[in-house]
């Protein structure tokens, strides 16, 4: 855990503009088996610290790999100077945003650290009941990876705080053949946030979801190519989760709609149907810790949820402090850097469709035909809300039953008419958290959503 | 003695005192000046100083790592402590290891004392271009950055090699507007180690710019077919990754699920490509020198005339199968030019996509890739007729690479990589 070292430099915040002092943490641990073999067994430790300074609408920010108070007020100079620089020649003048909170927000954990021992001899487990029990498999790896964030804030004008945010995870990935010997391949991420002790007390609470995972496997094995074409499906909660981020989240991330987003000229109008509402959550969700909590961003703005559309129509975007301004809306805390040599950028928390009314088998016998998607490998959108997603796991549905499994294939659409096709959505609400989200840096972010009826392009043979 | 070698020094010194026999480590560190331009005004000034360590230490056959960047002398012990404990935890397995005494080397290379204001000229030069002569595209960001570092890399075998280096990078991430029209993102970048050309004559981004003012109201291709897909430089490339990922690194070499498992010596592409990744050639501006398995880098021809001539293999999996090691990473991607210009490789297609992006699950090891085709315009008769939006492309990275209709004697060079236009046969596109 960071100790403060830096509180005592607010004396050297430059009058008239607006400062961040930030000290961070970034630590990871990494335990790769492949096949048996270890081939990663590391542990990183980064830290420094970083200041950004607005003025008049242009930023100066600079960083130090080096957690001191010197350092502090090296930082601070630094990009004191550049953002006076860059001021002369950005030709931008704005107003600074106004103050909307104030305070300090306290530390919300601490950090236990595993030894590598200790993970290894998990990962051994796990990948020893694997090897036994499913020994006609071609290939597997068991991954665990941790990575943790520690930062301390200081703002000028806005809160200050201390927030810790672990998460540790363990990927399972099975390889198999099909009888023509094409490869297939399946995985699943285990964990969430918190830590190894956290989440992996006992390696047995992990089994029935590997032989689960085993099945949908050997169902992959006989599976078949899906055909190509715009087709009912069923989304399930993970690629529920996945639209709420790709398709939709991105285009409404301010900085995005300043460049061109399809969101811009959309703001107030219906872009979904009425069963659709999404909210990005800042650290509660029903009662709970989202997956990922956030209570503080980078820009010292108490994080607070953030509700994108209501009812089909969408009412906000994701906004860091100047971006609100402009926009007139409140500032939620979006602003987020990866490390700490990164600047805040406007990110995503814990983005999620609201669950429905229906249960996932009413869905799925709704469907005479068309596909069930289960687990996505991947996404990607851009600007005009057209969006792909990669899926690993689904099933045809003839009939309102489920039929043979499909091999891997892709999805797309653009989110604000496809959205507009959805007409039933399930009850329960389905999280991730595993993975990463790249916008000029990563990020750790949570993603959910309920199973979801709809219309959709498959790609396919 | 520079500061830097003191720093390697505190490492020997840690990891003699630490009673460790075997080990690797190197360290480094870096600088980094970055303009970004959001919007097209300059938006961000970014100074980054860094500095990092990676240690690996053996016990016997045990191995185990730690990276940090706390230099200090209380931070290089924690990190020779870590390393020291990650190995006593790991399993056995002797195929752990580094190469052999290659002596001491110094790597210079790229530009080490930049022209900021020149940078900040050229950067300015190309926004006020792309206003002038683009006015329906809308620069979304730039990003001007300015790295140098030093590192210094030392194994007990007696290797030491010192890298100095510095490059200036430049992406531009942009679309085109008309209205409430927009396009898809683009995006184009190239690295360099000298200011002399304008940035519009650099890597394709002329043809990026106007292939997006290209891209406003775009249509879905209508059904299904089977047709001819030319790659631009930068998807071949992303193509290109794809195919050596599943089918001939060391990973699924390891684990015997690549398809090309027992085909070196044969052949597995058309005659026509030839792969290379080569850090000598004069067009790649920062090329490998030395790998991370403490080897001097050699250039590598993976696929010659259609040939797989070797797997991409570190020296990890080399040992674990028995196989040659490849003394290069993979990062400095050569794929020799054919002998049609890209107008003749578009005449050639009766239906068809030009393919600029493509935005796709990651293919497994069977290879199967299914995305969407980004950035993209279809082909019809020979001629390139409109801009196309929620098309899909299919197929299979083998057979793709093994039906080659053509490959153009133009490259691309962006200084990481030089790629030409690659035109492959029987991919499945489909629409709405």
């Amino acid at each position: 855990m960071l100790q403060d070292l830096i509180g005592s430099k607010t004396s050297l915040f430059a009058e008239g503009m607006q400062t961040v002092l930030r000290g961070h943490e970034n630590r990871t641990r990494r335990v790769v088996l492949l096949k048996g073999n270890v081939v990663q067994n590391s542990r990183s430790e980064e830290r420094g610290v970083s200041a950004r300074v607005n003025k008049n609408g242009t930023f100066g920010f600079a960083s130090m790999a080096d957690y001191s108070g010197a350092a502090a007020e090296k930082v601070l100079k630094a990009a004191t100077e550049n953002a006076v620089f860059l001021s002369g020649h950005s030709g931008i003048d704005l107003a600074l945003p106004k103050s909307t909170c104030s305070g300090l927000i306290e530390t919300n954990r601490g950090i236990e650290d595993a030894k590598q021992k200790q993970i290894l001899e998990f990962c051994k487990t796990v990948d020893s009941y694997i090897e036994s029990k499913y020994p006609d498999l071609s290939s597997r790896v068991v991954s665990y990876y941790e990575d943790s964030q520690d930062r301390i804030i200081y703002s000028s004008d806005a809160c200050c705080g201390h927030l810790v945010t672990p998460r540790c995870y363990l990927y399972v990935v099975l390889n198999s053949e099909t009888k023509d010997g094409v490869p297939v391949e399946l995985f699943k991420a285990f964990g969430g946030y918190g830590c190894f002790g956290d989440q992996f007390a006992h390696p047995e609470e992990l089994y029935s979801e590997i032989d689960a995972l085993y099945k949908r496997l050997m169902d992959k094995k006989e599976g078949v190519y899906a055909e190509a074409g715009y087709k009912t499906v069923v989304l399930g909660g993970l690629m529920g989760g996945m639209l709420a981020h790709e398709a939709v989240g991105h285009t409404v991330e301010a900085d995005l709609v300043r460049g061109g987003s399809v969101a811009g000229p959309s703001l107030g109008k219906r872009v979904a149907s009425d069963l659709v509402s999404l909210v990005d959550f800042a650290h509660t969700y029903e009662g709970k810790p989202a997956p990922l909590p956030v209570y503080l961003d980078d820009e010292g703005t108490k994080a607070i949820d953030d509700v994108l559309i209501r009812d089909g129509i969408l009412v906000g975007y994701m906004n860091d402090r100047e971006s609100a301004e402009q926009f007139g809306m409140q500032p939620t805390g979006n602003a987020r850097g990866w490390r700490f040599c990164d600047e805040p950028l406007i990110r995503m928390r814990n983005t999620c469709v609201l669950p429905g009314k229906n249960s996932l088998e009413e869905l799925i016998a709704s469907v005479e035909d068309g596909y069930y998607l289960i687990d996505s490998g991947n996404g990607q959108a851009d600007l005009t809300g057209e969006f792909m997603f990669g899926v690993t796991c689904g099933y045809e549905i003839k009939n309102g039953k489920l039929g043979r499994a499909l091999l891997d294939t892709t999805v797309t659409g653009v989110a604000f008419e496809m959205l507009k096709t959805v007409d039933m959505v399930s009850d329960t609400v389905q999280w991730s958290s595993s993975g990463f989200c790249g916008k000029k840096q990563p990020m750790a972010v949570g993603m959910g959503g309920p199973c979801m009826r709809c219309k959709i392009m498959i790609g396919g043979r | 003695m520079s500061e830097l070698r003191t720093l390697a020094d505190a490492f020997d010194a840690a990891l003699q005192e630490a009673k460790i026999q075997k080990y690797t480590y190197t360290v480094s560190t870096s600088e980094k000046q970055e303009l970004n331009v959001e919007t097209g005004s300059f938006k961000l000034m970014r100074t980054v100083f860094n500095n990092n360590g990676s240690v690996s230490v053996f016990l016997g056959a045990k191995n185990g790592a730690a990276n940090g960047n706390d230099l200090s002398p209380e931070g290089i012990r924690k990190l020779v402590a870590d390393a020291i404990a990650a190995a006593e935890s790991a399993p056995e397995d002797p195929c752990h290891d580094f190469g052999p005494d290659q002596g001491q080397k110094v790597f210079r290379q790229g530009v080490t004392e930049p022209d900021l204001d020149r940078f900040l000229d050229r950067t300015k030069e190309l926004l006020d271009l792309i206003a002038r002569d683009y006015p329906k595209v809308r620069v979304m960001a730039a990003i001007a950055a300015f790295d140098r570092w030093n590192w210094i890399s030392r194994n007990t075998n007696g290797t030491e090699f010192e890298g100095i280096g510095g490059q200036y990078s430049f992406s531009l991430e942009f679309s085109a507007m008309e209205g409430e029209q927009t396009t898809g993102i683009d995006f184009v970048g190239f690295s360099t180690g000298d200011l002399d050309t304008p940035f519009i004559e650099m890597s394709d981004v002329r043809k990026h710019l106007e292939d997006v003012q290209k891209s406003l109201n775009p249509e879905s291709v209508s059904g299904k077919f089977e047709g001819t897909v030319i790659f631009t430089p930068g998807c071949g490339n992303q193509f290109l990754s794809m195919l050596l990922e599943n089918y001939a690194t060391s990973g699924v070499i390891i684990d015997g699920t690549s398809l090309w498992l027992n085909k070196v010596g044969e052949k597995v592409c058309s005659d026509s490509l030839t792969v290379k990744f080569d850090p000598f050639d004069a067009r790649i501006v920062m090329g490998e020198r030395a790998t991370q398995d403490g080897y001097l880098t050699e250039p590598v021809t993976v696929i010659e005339n259609g040939v797989l001539n070797c797997h991409m293999l570190n020296l990890y999996a080399a040992n674990k199968t028995g196989r040659p090691l490849t003394k290069n990473t993979g990062w400095d991607l050569v794929v020799e030019p054919g002998t049609e210009s890209f107008e003749e490789l578009v005449s050639s297609v009766d239906k068809g996509l030009l393919v600029g992006g493509f935005s796709g699950g990651q293919p497994g090891t069977n290879g199967e890739f299914s995305g969407v085709a980004k950035n993209s315009f279809l082909i019809e008769n020979g001629k390139v007729t409109k801009a196309v939006t929620e098309t899909m492309i299919n197929g299979n990275l083998g057979e793709a690479f093994a039906h080659i209709r053509g490959i153009s004697k133009e490259q691309i060079c962006d200084g990481g990589s030089v790629m030409p236009y690659i035109a492959v046969d029987g991919i499945v596109i489909s629409g709405k």
